[in-house]
Order: C-alpha cells, then structure tokens, then sequence
C-alpha cells in the first residue's frame, strides 16, 4: 500500500466471507483478520477519501449517491453468508495495522453483537399516508362526523358557517388520530414478531420525493425463521390500510444497521 | 397474495441513504477518520435530514405522537 492510501472499512464478520457467487463486486476487497474477526475492507486514495477529499466529497450528492450505494451492495454481498456488523459509510483507517487496533480494543464487543445477531435479518417498515384520502374515508367512518354534516343540513346558513368549521376542526383531529392509531398499531404487531424494533425519523418529502407524508419509520430484527410470519403481516397490514390512504412499504433484508448496539455509547468524540 | 416485499436490490437510494449515513457502527480514535468526524458534511443531504426534526415540531405531536423517535 503506498502513502497515499486509506483502508475502507465495510463490516466485521465472525467468520472468513465467502464471495464466490458475489455479482459485480467492487475491485480490491480483502480481509483483515484479527483474533477470530474479519473486517472486509478495500483500499481508497486520500485525496478522495481523507479528511479532505471527504469533507469535498459530501458536498456532491452524486459522489455520495455512487458511493453510499458501493458501501450497501459491497455489505450486502458479505451478508450473503455470513452475519455482518455494518459499518457506517465513510469509515477509514490509516493503515491495516491501525484497523487491527481497532478490532483489539473492540473485538468483545463485536463478538457479542454477532452471537446476537445471529440467525437474524433487518426488515425496514415505511408507512406514508395520503391525507386527503384518508379525510374522504374518515367523513364516511366517524360517527361524530357524519352527525355535524347532518345538522348542517338542517342548519341555517349562519349556524352552517360555524359548524362546518368545527367539521374541518374534527376531521383533522380524526386524521391525526388514525395516523397514530395505526402507526401504533402497526409497529406493535410486527414488534411482537421480532426480536428487536425501532422507530426512526420520518423523513420529509423533498427526501423521499413522493406525494404523501411519512407517518412511520420503523425498522425490525427478524429471526430467519420467522419472516415468512413477519411479510404476512405486513401483507396483512397493508390490504387493510390501503384503502384508508396507507400504504405500507417493506424491505429487505438488510444488513443490521439499526441493531448493531455500538453506535451510541461508544462513540467517545460525540 | 399481495407481493408487498421489496427485495433490497430494487429499493430507492432513499431506502439505502437512510442507512448508509445515519446507522450502522461508528467508531472514533487516532487512527480513524469517519463521516461522523467530519461534521455536517453531507451539505445537500444533511440538511434534508435535519429539516426533518424541524419538521416534526411543525406537524406537532398530534401527528407523531408517542411514535417518536427511541433515544
């Protein structure tokens, strides 16, 4: 390796990859073994990947759309086989020698976020909302409503005026309240089919680029076993909220980016 | 049956972004540069993603509600 190269760090493994059947896999990937853990890793140049080039590098959404993507399919190939501790992206080392340090200071922990890995997949659970749709069904569902249109009808125009205000008052109330109904309800039924679940930020649309709003951002460990159970829920969920304005998006597996248990406590320079 | 299921090479940049930057392990010390030391660097990104926490406190907890975020 010469002066100007960084060590790229994709996932730590408990076991040596096996990257026979891997698809269009990026060149130069090797592993760095260190005391029964493999870290799967490829060497970049500084000027694009060091503090610098990084800094500059994050700055242009392609650059980071081409390479947040390499990051996921190179893990992706690995999990294949074997279970992963992802990293984040944009995680260098010096040298393999500064990454073995890290692997010994670290390597317990590794170890025991694999074990709890084990056997186990990453399923991602959006749910979007389309509001207005769900306004046209709530008038039909809500009692309360359906009560107020009625008086309007026999109102005068005056009284009319007020009470169709206090109609579009209710409705959003009802929205709101369906919207967290079944965002709850949701991510408890699949909670109760996992071994562990999280809620994530929602993001906007000028993010997800779509038409409706995201009302939920979960994500789930799932044993192997138990995910045919988990997408018949999901299936289940869906065909039952669709015609509300919810649509419910799954996907996976992915690499356990959500449950690896490091992220929070060990980061020392927060 | 109802073909819900993405599988992960069809998902969005959107699926995969969402990941890649914000999760997965972080480790910091001498030897190791990360995203995490170069802050706010995913300009264009980075502030979409934080628009989001501003966003939240403008739809108000009426529409989160208790499915905020697990600190």
């Amino acid at each position: 390796m010469t002066e100007n190269q960084l060590v790229y760090l994709y996932c730590v493994t408990n076991e040596e990859p096996t990257l026979k059947e891997a698809e269009n896999l990026v060149e130069g990937l090797y592993f760095v073994h260190h005391k029964g853990l493999y870290a799967v890793v490829r060497n970049v140049e500084e000027s694009e990947f060091g503090q610098e080039g990084l800094k500059r590098n994050m700055a242009d959404l392609e650059w980071v759309k081409t390479n947040a993507t390499l990051h996921e399919s190179t893990i992706e190939q690995v999990m294949r086989n074997t279970c992963v501790i992802p990293f984040k992206f944009g995680t260098l080392f010096n040298t393999d020698d500064s990454l073995k340090a890290m692997l010994e200071e670290y390597g317990d922990e590794f170890k025991a976020v694999l074990g709890r890995l084990e056997n186990k997949e990453e399923w991602g659970v959006k749910i979007y909302c389309d509001i207005e749709k769900l306004k046209a069904f709530s008038i039909n569902d809500e009692p309360e409503i359906l009560e107020i249109e009625n008086i309007i009808s026999l109102s005068s125009p005056g009284r009319a005026f007020f009470l169709k205000k206090k109609k579009t008052e209710l409705l959003v109330q009802v929205t709101n309240r369906k919207i967290n109904e079944y965002g709850q309800e949701t991510f408890e039924l699949l909670k109760e089919l996992s071994f562990e679940a999280r809620i994530n930020k929602l993001l906007p649309r000028e993010v997800t680029e779509r038409g409706d709003d995201m009302v939920l951002n979960s994500a789930f460990l799932v044993g192997k076993d138990e995910v045919d159970d988990f997408i018949n829920m999901v299936d289940t969920l869906k065909m039952h909220y669709e015609n509300k304005g919810f649509f419910v998006d799954c996907t996976g597996p992915w690499p356990p980016y959500n449950f690896c248990g490091l992220s929070k406590q060990k980061v020392r320079n927060a | 049956m109802h073909n819900v299921v993405t599988k992960s090479r069809d998902v969005t940049l959107l699926e995969v972004l969402d990941r890649v930057l914000d999760k997965g392990v972080v480790i910091s010390g001498d030897a190791v540069i990360s995203v995490a030391d170069v802050d706010l660097i995913y300009l264009g990104l980075k502030v979409l993603l934080s628009s989001v926490e501003t966003m939240e406190k403008i739809r108000g907890a009426s529409i989160t509600g208790p499915m905020q975020e697990a600190k």
